[in-house]
């Protein structure tokens, strides 16, 4: 009987926290969830991310210039406006979409989807914003990854995993050329019904569909952004950098969509703890020594998987014990898996995939790329594929990737970081 | 407009057809005679700079259009050391005296009245 309860009580949840139906308001894909929570959030969903990119940056530059001057309000305007209806408004970049969300208090829906769809529809993009304004933050976003090693090392391990595409970087070079046509001619491209999806949440879908048919009806119906299909490559490659932890990337990659068992497999070699303050059971976290960390990486694109370990130490020689260890874990997993540690992985991985979808953020980027694709959007319909995993297909899928030529990044001291073979790779 | 750009009836005397056919010839005559054009000056070069809201609006000019103004700025300065107009070959021609600045500043100047707007809003509850 409890039993019972207790699995329609997590259907229930679960069904809360996908949108269930797409609606299409003027060519434009409308989906919403509306969980009563006291404020809401619209996110306008751009098929503009860095892999659809015409010159490296331009997919930065345009995120950085979301919500300055429309044919509607200025940049001011807009800031001062959002802040008197008590408004938040973000944009955010990932290799596949770009996302303008405006979280507001219930009620205050009209505005802030006339804010988002009017940049859409009618951003001015002026020659002295983009150097008064947007320069600076494409400048200050080029720098901050430069000072951080383990997003540093992503981005290398992306271009040469995959080279074009999904290789093109999230951030814009320092010295570019980057003009302000070009990133109205990159808008004028990205901005059109078939790459937008408008995602809701906390907002009733019949009310947002009416709002965006009214402000987004004039966007432009032409094809989608496409790109040629990715291919995996790989490579090795060492950048000098100082002042971070010196740090290793240690990827492979699948082209296809992205598997279940590729996350359990990560899942599966992930050293983070369930508790606390304890080192837990992975069998990566017995043999790195103290200060040297591990972390799994699990980046899932429409056609392409990146998955890999990042490894980071105060030394070289840390980062060496740390890293060997890490390939003989991933080795193993390729040679067989016991079922106890299957069953492990497939609740972490599993876990990992619902508390995703926990938050706002991680709403939009699980379920808001498969709405703009036009596939079922719920969780049931990921997690039901984790089910399915069985020892021999997760070790299958391990030695298939292990086969493959590794892509390989060391940031940091490059005189003392190993060097591939040196890892067992 | 009080500022930089001065007041100016030159808006209501163009929509008027009549009086821009009267005082049009007399306009181009004083242009031509208060004698900027002979230092190789246009009128935007004129404007009164020493404020920061035409400062923002130099600063937003093309890399090209910042070198042409400080050119002729240090040709008309040679000039005046010399105590004599331009060779004619130099001199700015009516159709080259184009209002390069103007729009910039009557920009800035919206935006400023936009910030004092926004600064001084009063919000009410309806």
């Amino acid at each position: 009987m409890l039993a019972a309860r207790v699995s329609t009580a997590r259907n229930v949840q679960r069904a809360a926290r996908s949108f269930a139906t797409v609606a299409d308001s003027a060519g434009l894909k409308v989906a919403a969830i509306d969980a009563n929570q006291p404020t809401s959030a619209v996110t306008i969903l751009v098929k503009a991310g860095s892999r659809f990119e015409t010159k490296p940056g331009v997919a930065n530059a345009l995120k950085n210039f979301a919500f300055k001057s429309t044919a509607k309000r200025s940049a001011l305007g807009t800031v001062r406006e959002s802040e008197l209806y008590g408004g938040v408004l973000s944009a955010s970049l990932t290799r596949e979409h770009l996302a303008l969300t405006a979280e507001f208090l219930r009620g205050d829906e009209q505005f802030f989807v006339d804010v988002l769809s009017s940049f859409v529809t009618s951003a001015k993009f002026t020659r002295h914003e983009f150097e008064e304004y947007v320069t600076p933050l494409i400048e200050s976003d080029a720098a901050a990854v430069d000072a951080d090693p383990a997003t540093y090392a992503v981005e290398i391990a992306h271009a040469l995993a995959f080279r074009s595409g999904l290789g093109a970087s999230l951030f814009a070079p320092s010295h570019n050329s980057i003009t302000v046509e070009d990133i109205k001619a990159y808008a004028k491209s990205a901005f059109t019904k078939g790459n937008i999806a408008v995602l809701g949440s906390g907002i009733d879908q019949g009310v947002l569909a009416k709002l965006v048919e009214k402000s987004l009806a004039a966007t432009p119906a032409s094809t989608t952004a496409s790109t040629s299909a990715t291919s995996y490559y790989g490579g090795e490659t060492r950048v000098e950098a100082h002042g971070g932890p010196q740090t290793v990337f240690i990827g492979f990659g699948t082209t296809g969509a992205p598997s279940a068992e590729l996350a359990a497999l990560a899942a599966h070699l992930s050293p983070a703890p369930s508790v606390k303050w304890s080192k837990g059971v992975s069998p990566i976290t017995a043999a790195i020594p103290a200060g040297a960390s591990v972390q799994a990486v699990y980046l899932p694109y429409s056609d392409a998987t990146l998955v890999g370990l990042l490894v980071q130490g105060q030394s070289g020689a840390d980062v060496k014990q740390a890293g060997k260890a890490a390939v003989e874990a991933l080795k193993k997993a390729a040679s067989g898996i016991s079922p106890e540690e299957l069953k492990t992985a497939v609740a972490k991985a599993k876990f990992a995939a619902a508390n995703a979808t926990e938050s706002r953020d991680g709403l939009v980027s699980v379920l808001g790329s498969k709405v703009l694709a036009g596939a079922p959007a719920t969780l049931e319909a990921s997690l039901a594929s984790f089910d399915g995993i069985s020892a021999v297909a997760l070790s299958k899928a391990a030695s298939d990737l292990v086969k493959g030529k590794p892509t390989y990044v060391a940031v940091g001291d490059v005189k003392a970081l190993p060097y591939a073979d040196e890892l067992g790779l | 407009m009080v500022g930089p750009l001065s007041v100016s009836l030159a808006s209501y005397v163009q929509s008027s057809r009549t009086l821009s056919r009267w005082i049009k010839p007399i306009a181009n005559w004083y242009a031509n005679a208060s004698g900027y054009r002979q230092y190789g000056f246009k009128y935007d070069d004129l404007l009164v700079e020493e404020r920061p809201d035409v400062q923002r609006a130099l600063g937003r000019l093309t890399t090209r259009e910042k070198y042409d103004r400080a050119f002729r700025l240090k040709r008309a300065s040679q000039a005046s050391v010399l105590h004599a107009p331009l060779p004619k070959e130099q001199w700015i021609k009516p159709e080259e005296d184009n209002r390069y600045l103007m729009p910039h500043v009557v920009e800035v100047a919206k935006e400023d009245a936009e910030r004092q707007m926004w600064d001084t809003v009063k919000v009410k509850k309806n």
